[in-house]
């Protein structure tokens, strides 16, 4: 057999090769200087090169961000970026100036008005909208990178790189580019002799730059209790009754609302009361929630593996090593592309809260003319149809006597009947289907799918929906639970009577709640001075939410 | 921290307000200045009554802008963006260098007539709140016709939205929402259906004197009116100063792509702090003072540290 068309298997090697050492002359080893971080990534990048730009709803490579829209465009233009989270101006300014063109990416809530504009006005051009794992996934396949632009804490003179409780999806996106012939680019907080432990390892980088100032860090998961009203205290109680103890839930991922921060603080009151704790919400997926702090003290939480970190909680993770996964050091590690995958097939429950949903049980949290995109919502919030493993919660879920039957992942999604006085949480048509002709999407942006929601809680109770394939009946059940909306107003007293009695819907006193009983005072921490307490000084909450 | 200055326009007027202003001899410079132009004194035009004619109001809001804006400036201190709402917007071209203050009284003056001469009985605006644009827009395009138009004008927040028209017409929709959704619906006391396609004359007659003008490159970037674009060439905000007479002014979406451009300190200038209640609304992070409210020496502090 004979080749005559390929000359080499080696070109993208022999490129990257020719590419690092037009910068010899700028850089000291492997350590680009902080003041010619410009000249190097004109250097380093080529125009329309496939370029990640770390950035996602916590960890920001901002002093990557900040030194690209520096570059001259008349060298670099047309890139292709490829970014979890549009979240900062200069990610949409590198476009104004013409160095960018084309964008993937998951969500830019943020900067959704501007990336509607720019896309009107043809300033970008948008690749398409990825679930978090769907963008991570195409890394390795058909959005293969030319460069990486990642941050870390600390790096070596070598370039082993320190992520800590901070790792998020940073060796995700490294691993595409370093064996691929990418380029590997890392904004460092500090450069060290040694590093507390190795989380990427050196081979795997490029370059390193001290940063001036440490990279951007949100504090996304934090939720001050004062903020939780008491119809989030009685749907906590509904969930804890209702679903948690209903179908024996053990693992969990919570979303980032006040419904969920609620349910957190009730676990050691109302779920003790019950006399629950060991017995569900053993495992955790989800990031180091300050509202979570009285469930681990009260020992509720066996595990808890994280897709992140959360600002100020590091002292309290380290000092709970039995809980979180932790490295010799002493300190968190984190992985979102591993805790997505946890999240989706080895656990029994996904919550989280919407904006709007259908009368079939389609949500999502779009507005009408703007741009989104999606959060970690879509992925943790689906049931995994290849998934095999039981679980009690898993196996509950199962509603026919087929022999191949299987069982199900809990979807629920928490609502209240109406977002304001004006807007409805229920409606007869999604905003995203508009959203989806505004701008030109292949598909509605729906958050999570009717096909995939188990649960809808509201107010009024709660409708499970696994329970029927019948849209008529889902259409029923929604609206017996939706207040005075005008879906609510479609049911009638008798079905929902009927439907209770079946046990398709149930209301609080179903559950033997009293909606009196429902308040704040159930809450294990009502402020966030209650929350450091319960860490016994160990949480050390972000200035914007000290109170005192 | 970045910062943008916010210049309100008609309807944040009240007697005397160019007297509340600070003496001090920048603001007296414009003052003058604007009083040489119009060959009377600009105190004259601020009383009650001579604040019932939109071309007064107009210029002595210009003017009052301006003048403390400019103060600012000697003293040091300057925004990264500048936006103003409907005539406010010409005191920001002024402060962008786009325009001069001169060539901006005058434009302004020309405005006011142009609405005064179109302006009639029947006609004027309203304001409705708590229903959204698609909400009241649904209400509006079953009651407007030829003969009694309607139209949705100005976006100043998601649920505080103005009418222009016909005064029967948004009768006819305030007796539709009021009570019903909206949790206030009431006429304007103006003559002016402005930001609708009822000036569209007012629009043409400002493009034409707009382009016999000496335009300058801004050295602020500018916020338009009519499409909350960020404008850093002088044509565009020539464009953006005679268009938005006849389309809605969209403030909300203006106040929101500041804050994208990572705006989170806002200065209203004077008169009034409508713009600064708007802001500190739809973004409780950001820190928003009104000269008129918060003192003209406290703005220029926080302004000049930026926050401190």
């Amino acid at each position: 057999m004979t080749n005559t068309t390929i000359s080499s298997w080696n070109k993208r090697f022999e490129k990257k090769q020719q590419i690092i050492e037009s910068v010899n002359k700028l850089v000291d080893g492997l350590i680009i200087p902080t003041d010619r971080i410009i000249e190097a990534l004109e250097l380093l990048i080529k125009p329309g090169d496939r370029v990640v730009l770390e950035g996602n709803n916590q960890k920001q490579a901002s002093f990557l961000s900040q030194s690209l829209v520096m570059v001259n465009p008349e060298k670099i233009h047309d890139l292709h970026m490829i970014m979890s989270s549009v979240s900062r101006p200069e990610h949409l300014d590198i476009f104004e100036e013409g160095i960018a063109k084309r964008i993937d990416m998951s969500y830019a809530g943020p900067q959704s008005m501007r990336i509607a504009q720019m896309l009107e006005d043809g300033k970008l051009e948008l690749g398409d909208l990825h679930t978090y794992v769907e963008l991570y996934g195409r890394l390795f396949v058909d959005l293969i990178p030319n460069v990486v632009l990642v941050a870390a804490d600390k790096a070596d003179r070598q370039g082993n790189l320190y992520t800590g409780p901070n790792t998020e999806e940073t060796p995700t996106i490294v691993e595409a580019a370093a064996f691929s012939d990418g380029i590997v680019i890392v904004q460092v907080n500090e450069i060290v002799d040694e590093l507390p432990r190795v989380d990427i390892p050196s081979s795997w980088v490029d370059f390193i730059v001290e940063a001036d100032k440490p990279y951007e860090l949100e504090p996304l998961f934090t939720r001050d209790p004062r903020h939780i009203t008491d119809i989030q205290v009685l749907q906590g109680m509904m969930c804890i009754r209702g679903i948690y103890e209903k179908h024996g839930v053990q693992s969990l991922n919570h979303g980032i609302g006040f419904n969920t921060a609620a349910i957190e603080l009730l676990l050691p009151t109302y779920g003790e009361s019950l006399g629950l704790r060991g017995k569900i919400c053993k495992n955790w997926i989800l990031n180091p929630h300050p509202t979570l702090i009285p469930a681990i003290e009260s020992g509720w939480a066996e595990s808890i593996y994280c897709f992140g970190g959360e600002l100020g909680m590091e002292k309290y993770v380290q000092a709970r090593r039995d809980v979180f996964f932790t490295g010799k050091d002493g300190s968190m590690r984190s992985n979102r592309t591993l805790a997505q995958l946890a999240g989706q097939y080895a656990a029994d429950l996904f919550i989280g809260s919407t904006l709007q949903m259908d009368a079939y049980g389609n949500s999502s949290t779009v507005t009408k003319g703007r741009l989104a995109g999606y959060g970690g919502a879509p992925n943790m919030g689906h049931n995994p149809g290849g998934r095999r493993h039981s679980t009690e919660a898993w196996y509950n879920m199962m509603t026919s006597t087929d022999e191949l039957a299987r069982g199900k992942k809990l979807v629920v999604q928490v609502a209240e009947t109406y977002q304001d006085a004006n807007t409805p949480v229920f409606v007869e048509r999604l905003d995203a289907i508009d959203v989806k002709k505004q701008a030109d999407l292949a598909v509605a942006p729906v958050m999570i799918y009717a096909e995939d929601i188990t649960h809808v809680v509201t107010e009024e109770g709660i409708a499970y929906l696994y329970k029927t394939d019948s849209p008529a009946e889902r259409r029923e059940m929604i609206a017996s639970i939706a207040g005075v909306t005008p879906l609510g107003m479609e049911h009638d007293l008798e079905k929902t009577q009927q439907l209770r009695d079946r046990g398709m819907i149930a209301m609080p006193e179903d559950m033997n709640i009293q909606r009196g009983q429902a308040n704040r005072s159930l809450l294990a921490a009502k402020s966030i001075d209650d929350l450091v307490q319960w860490s016994g000084g160990l949480y050390e909450p972000p200035a914007r939410f000290k109170s005192w | 921290m970045k910062s943008a200055w916010l210049f309100p326009g008609q309807g944040s007027q009240y007697p005397l307000f160019l007297d509340d202003l600070p003496q001090y001899s920048g603001v007296i410079k414009t003052i003058n200045t604007a009083s040489e132009i119009l060959n009377e004194p600009i105190r004259a035009l601020q009383t009650k009554e001579k604040l019932n004619s939109t071309k007064n109001v107009q210029m002595t809001m210009l003017t009052a802008g301006v003048a403390a804006a400019r103060y600012f400036m000697d003293e040091g201190a300057e925004p990264q963006f500048v936006a103003g709402h409907s005539v406010g917007a010409f005191a920001a071209a002024v402060i962008a260098n786009v325009l001069k203050f001169e060539d901006a009284l005058t434009l302004v003056k020309e405005r006011g007539e142009l609405m005064e001469e179109l302006q009639d009985e029947y006609y004027g605006m309203a304001v409705i709140v708590g229903l959204t644009e698609v909400q009241l827009e649904k209400v509006v395009s079953t009651i407007h016709t030829e003969e009694f138009p309607v139209y949705v004008s100005n976006r100043n927040s998601p649920t505080q939205l103005t009418l222009s028209g016909h005064k029967s017409a948004m009768r006819q929709v305030i007796r539709e929402v009021d009570g019903k959704g909206a949790s206030s619906a009431k006429m304007l006391r103006v003559t002016t259906p402005s930001h609708s396609p009822l000036f569209l004359p007012v629009q043409k007659k400002l493009k034409e004197r707009l382009s016999s003008l000496e335009l300058r490159r801004p050295t602020i970037p500018v916020i338009a009116n009519r499409n909350a674009r960020v404008l850093r060439r002088a044509e565009d905000i020539s464009d953006d100063l005679a268009e938005s007479i006849a389309l809605p002014v969209r403030w909300h979406d203006v106040t929101t792509v500041l804050h994208e451009n990572g705006v989170r300190q806002f200065i209203e200038m004077p008169p009034g702090d409508v713009l600064k209640r708007l802001a500190n609304q739809a973004f409780p992070d950001t820190y928003s003072y009104a000269v008129t409210t918060n003192g003209i020496e406290d703005c220029l502090y926080v302004e000049k540290n930026k926050g401190v």
